[in-house]
């Protein structure tokens, strides 16, 4: 074995840090950038398609106007955005995971992988709790814009689409950061089906050693750095945002 | 209407789902490779490392991580014989059968013991290696001089989830039967952080265990002062699907080619490959 350091006795600590990040560097690092993948594949992901649930959500019938079909359209889009969002907001991720990745391996398809099915279940999982956050940050916008862009002869899919959204994506970007830091530490539940994320890395690093807590001490600790820094720039965004919002009431 | 259309939705993508799984037997004559399923989390059986040696595979699906291990050596051997590529997937413990139902891997071999319980949906070879189950202890834990299982009275000893051993607990009179964990690297944990007295393990794994971790001790069990086994309680064999019947018989002709010295060389290796403190 080409280990450069021997595993030091089990009562020192620090010792024991040193020896894993030395010899499972490889791990970790595989690890983080997994951990990386899943999180922005799935808040970016998550993000783009909310964005088809809200304008599935949007919508509204215009009884005199719109012929049958129409209406029919506009109602299983209301019911499928809707059943959508309880049924991803009311599962747990571990069970989405254990659900896709088990249900669709008899297919054989060659690239379903635990990382594709991972990426996957983030995905759809983020896509649920995105919609919702653009939903409060469309609720958050005055009635009287929409009125205004009416009377002004906008159409109400354009009125949506150029005045309302835009606002509304702008307003819910911190709250689609924190959803990022969210999925940094969630998806360590997708180690489940065998994704490498940073917790599976991290378990792999103690599989012949047993120094668990050691190993998590670690993991904790990069976690933390991840989850750190995104805060830090969200923050940053929240406050750019808020001095843009004082210029121009000034 | 809702309900119902929600409920439809989920009855139909389910039963789109479960439809497909396929029931063609494993071909010997086609197939040029084949998977092999283990948690590579339970040394010396199987552990990952991120260094190779004459011994190690690569682990499908993560560059840059290794399987060693007991398992390794003889899923390689038992590959050579069939004459196929061997591939190795890293699933956990309580996803290996339905894993292998999925058709995601084609054989366990994860030093799983062949329960009857386990052998209503899956098929068994033979042995691959016989052991038998053993306490590991905390020294200084108060039961460092256990000599039978009646000396565990009262202690708390835990197991693996799903695991043989955690069915074994209960043979020990008035034991406070603790929560399974997933890994042994846990139980191991939760001796030396002291939310444990106990667990059993494999002797092999308690040794690997022992020699990495020097607050332990393994206790040993002489006569009938230890576990009740049966015979399919002492060895593990390879697991595979029921329909399989042409695979089984060619695994366990390429066992009867391992003899029990061969066996104990490759286990005893496998422990020295292990690191220790």
């Amino acid at each position: 074995m080409n280990l450069l350091l021997s595993l030091p006795p089990k009562d020192q600590f620090f010792q024991t840090l040193w020896y894993l990040i030395n010899t499972y560097s490889s791990f970790f690092i595989r690890g983080i950038l997994i951990t990386l993948l899943l999180s922005i594949v799935g808040t970016m992901g998550g993000f783009l398609l909310s964005l088809v649930l809200t304008m599935l959500r949007t919508q509204t019938i215009d009884y005199k106007r719109d012929s049958r079909i129409k209406r029919w359209m506009i109602k299983i889009g209301h019911i499928f955005a809707d059943s959508y969002i309880t049924v991803f907001r009311g599962t747990p991720m571990i069970v989405q995971a254990m659900i896709f990745y088990y249900g669709i391996s008899p297919l054989r398809l060659f690239w379903w992988t635990p990382l594709v099915a991972g990426l996957f279940v983030v995905t759809l999982n983020t896509t649920a709790y995105i919609a919702e956050v653009i939903r409060s940050g469309i609720n958050g916008i005055d009635k009287g814009q929409m009125e205004a862009a009416r009377s002004l002869g906008f159409s109400r899919g354009r009125s949506l689409v150029l005045i309302i959204y835009p606002q509304a994506i702008k307003n819910s970007l911190p709250a689609i950061g924190n959803e990022f830091i969210v999925n940094l530490k969630d998806t360590a539940v997708l180690s489940v089906i065998g994704v490498f994320d940073l917790f599976r890395a991290t378990q792999s690093a103690t599989s012949s050693n047993f120094r668990v807590v050691e190993g998590f001490f670690i993991a904790a600790i990069i976690y933390l750095i991840m989850t750190y820094f995104t805060s830090m720039l969200v923050k940053k965004l929240e406050q750019k945002m808020d001095q843009s919002k004082e210029l121009s009431h000034a | 209407m809702k309900k119902f259309f929600v409920w439809s939705l989920l009855l139909a993508s389910l039963s789109m789902l479960v439809a497909c799984s396929s029931n063609e037997q494993f071909d010997l004559n086609t197939e040029t490779k084949i998977v092999v399923g283990l948690e590579a989390a339970y040394a010396p059986f199987n552990w990952s490392t991120p260094s190779t040696n004459e011994f190690t595979l690569p682990l499908d699906g993560h560059p840059g991580v290794y399987v060693d291990g007991y398992d390794v050596v003889m899923a390689k051997m038992i590959a050579d014989a069939l004459d196929l590529e061997l591939i190795i997937k890293m699933v956990d413990w309580d996803g290996l059968i339905p894993a292998l139902l999925a058709g995601e891997i084609d054989l366990i071999v994860a030093g799983m013991s062949p329960t009857s319980e386990r052998a209503q949906t899956v098929s068994f070879s033979g042995e691959y290696y016989r052991s038998e189950q053993v306490m590991v202890i905390r020294i200084n834990g108060g039961y460092q001089d256990a000599t039978s299982l009646n000396d565990f009275a009262g202690a708390r000893v835990v197991a693996q989830l799903g695991t043989l051993q955690d069915d074994l607990i209960d043979q020990i009179t008035n034991v406070n039967h603790l929560e399974p964990l997933d890994t042994y690297g846990m139980l191991a944990t939760a001796l030396s952080t002291q939310a444990a007295d106990a667990f059993i393990a494999e002797l092999p794994v308690a040794q690997g265990m022992v020699a990495a971790n020097s607050e332990l001790k393994i206790i040993q069990f002489e006569g009938t002062n230890g576990f009740t086994v049966s015979d399919e309680e002492v060895i593990v064999s390879i697991a595979m699907r029921q329909e399989d019947v042409n695979l089984l018989e060619a695994v366990n002709e390429a066992l009867s080619a391992i003899s029990d010295e061969t066996r104990q060389t490759i286990m005893s290796a496998a422990l020295n490959r292990q690191p220790n403190a």
